[in-house]
């Protein structure tokens, strides 16, 4: 039971980390490959302000969103304006960095060794509870002036800006507004495992967030939260063929990516069902 | 009929004097000087690689011109960004129809009221009811300028599933909704059937009565430049070769050497 308990509660914390990955990706169209660094920033912000100055925890979940957007700001600044290849070069460049800042400074955050002793303040309903806000956030975001002009400027930047669009700033909001989840889902992972140490988030995590989000569609964000559930849990459901779970896991990552290249959701998303539903309505009344 | 989308401007006077733009050692554009006084209809025509749509780019600020200048009711626009000179209300289409796939038909022209949209970071990501209204108002405004295009019903499709002549006309919805003051057509009546583009004359006739804007478009179709232009300047290798009345500037024989090249 607490096996599942746990799987569960990853999972949900996965979701929201794919999250910000959606939004980069999804709705900019940039491609981060250091957005794992931006949890680290939260959980490690987060866990240090509490074992330092014992502040109470939704204190230290502001300071940890708030922490990973101030980096997201350092980060987006100077490399918005780059072209999309560059940027994961630059992001993937901070991602490694920030580990290695991680490693070096021991005496802050124990180093390699990790960091210990971290209260347990997040157990399952939280998550939960955290997964649907995040998500009703997302969603907001994504069906709002925000939404429609980073998909606009994802397909193409000349006409958006021809529309009056400033691309450059619309980028930079949503990288913002991606760092902030992601820097909260560092704050949930911290708080629930305890226990800190940078390998955790090295490039191979913000890359299985890209594969999470390319498989359930780049464009849905329904998509991606399914493909999330399917893609943490996939590698513990093929546990017992341990030493093909790799293989089979990337096997039919590959099926689908090259059978749906649009990943399995395409840009379809649960609230057009909804959105129908209303529209025949409208169309009897 | 009481729209909330009517704008007749009084003002949209396009200058541009001297406009050059060199790629490499290619002189695109070459002291390129035309205008367009409030409410006109202006023809740019030229043979094909004349520097007409780096016009149209220079004029938007998609390129910043190496010389020359762009004013827009006396207000220099040269050297801002592209997006700021689409606010001050220069709107355009494109040559090869450039949608946003990402959104549905209705929210490709919503995008145009996006930039202004009354509300904040906060009530957006809440869905608050500022937020809520002010969408609402796009939306109805966007179904507006859909209609007014002849797009009325196809709000929820996708634009990359609308036939080709159908993209043409969401794209200059599109550019309606920005309210231009000035509104640049590149080539928009390219790949049309005939009965399309004598359709597309009559769209563009009855848009310019309604909100009396300022048009200038590149074209080939010379049932199109005829119908439409008050005015005609000719491009050609980036340089002004001829312009005034459609009517005097067909038989201008430097312009029919351009088109059709020397007898000799």
């Amino acid at each position: 039971m607490d096996y599942i308990y746990s799987i569960l509660t990853l999972t949900g914390i996965t979701m929201i980390g794919v999250m910000g990955t959606y939004m980069v990706t999804g709705l900019t169209g940039q491609f981060s490959f250091g957005q794992a660094a931006f949890m680290a920033v939260g959980g490690y912000v987060s866990a240090m302000l509490t074992l330092r100055f014992n502040l109470p925890f939704p204190v230290v979940v502001l300071a940890g969103s708030v922490a990973a957007t101030l980096t997201g700001l350092l980060v987006g600044m100077p490399t918005i304006r780059l072209r999309r290849d560059y940027i994961s070069l630059v992001t993937f460049g901070f991602g490694e960095a920030i580990i290695s800042v991680l490693n070096n400074s021991a005496q802050l955050t124990g180093g390699a060794e990790g960091l210990v002793g971290i209260p347990k303040r997040v157990d399952l309903p939280l998550v939960a509870v955290s997964v649907v806000c995040c998500l009703f956030l997302v969603a907001c975001y994504k069906n709002s002036k925000f939404g429609r002009q980073s998909l606009a400027l994802r397909t193409d930047e000349l006409a958006a800006r021809s529309m009056g669009i400033d691309v450059n700033r619309m980028k930079l909001v949503t990288f913002l507004f991606a760092s902030a989840i992601t820097g909260y889902a560092g704050v949930l992972y911290a708080f629930y495992s305890q226990y800190l140490e940078p390998g955790y988030y090295n490039w191979t995590v913000s890359a299985e967030w890209l594969i999470i989000v390319f498989v359930g569609g780049i464009n849905s964000l329904t998509g991606a939260m399914v493909s999330a559930v399917i893609l943490t849990g996939l590698p513990e459901l093929l546990r017992f063929a341990s030493a093909w779970r790799i293989l089979i896991y990337c096997i039919i990552v590959l099926l689908i990516i090259n059978y749906r290249p649009n990943g399995i959701f395409g840009d379809w998303e649960i609230s057009r069902l909804w959105k129908r539903r209303k529209a025949v309505q409208g169309g009897r009344a | 009929m009481n729209s909330s989308i009517a704008t007749p401007s009084t003002c949209g006077l396009l200058e541009v004097s001297g406009l050059s733009k060199s790629f490499g050692g290619v002189k695109a554009v070459d002291g390129f000087s035309f205008d367009a006084k409030p409410g006109e209809i202006v023809g740019i025509i030229g043979p094909n690689g004349a520097g007409k749509t780096t016009v149209f780019n220079l004029v938007t600020g998609v390129y910043t011109p190496d010389s020359g200048s762009v004013r827009l009711d006396g207000v220099e626009l040269s050297g801002w960004r592209q997006d700021v000179i689409a606010r001050e209300g220069i709107g355009r289409t494109f040559q090869n129809i450039r949608l946003f796939k990402g959104l549905s038909v209705l929210e490709n022209v919503m995008t145009a009221s996006d930039p202004y949209a009354p509300y904040n970071f906060l009530s957006a990501i809440l869905s608050m009811p500022a937020k809520r209204a002010a969408d609402r108002q796009a939306t109805g405004q966007a179904r507006e300028y859909l209609d007014l295009v002849g797009l009325g019903g196809m709000e929820e499709a996708r634009p990359e599933s609308l036939p080709y002549g159908l993209q043409r006309k969401l794209e200059l919805a599109r550019a309606l909704a920005i309210r231009p003051k000035v509104i640049l057509l590149d080539e928009p009546a390219a790949g049309l059937n005939p009965s399309e583009v004598r359709e597309f004359i009559d769209l563009v006739r009855r848009l310019h009565e309604r909100f009396n804007f300022t048009i200038v478009f590149i074209e080939h179709r010379m049932e199109v430049v005829m119908n439409l232009s008050h005015k005609l300047f000719v491009l050609s290798f980036g340089k002004l070769l001829a312009s005034g009345e459609p009517e005097v500037v067909r038989r201008n024989p430097a312009v029919i050497e351009a088109y059709i090249g020397d007898e000799e």
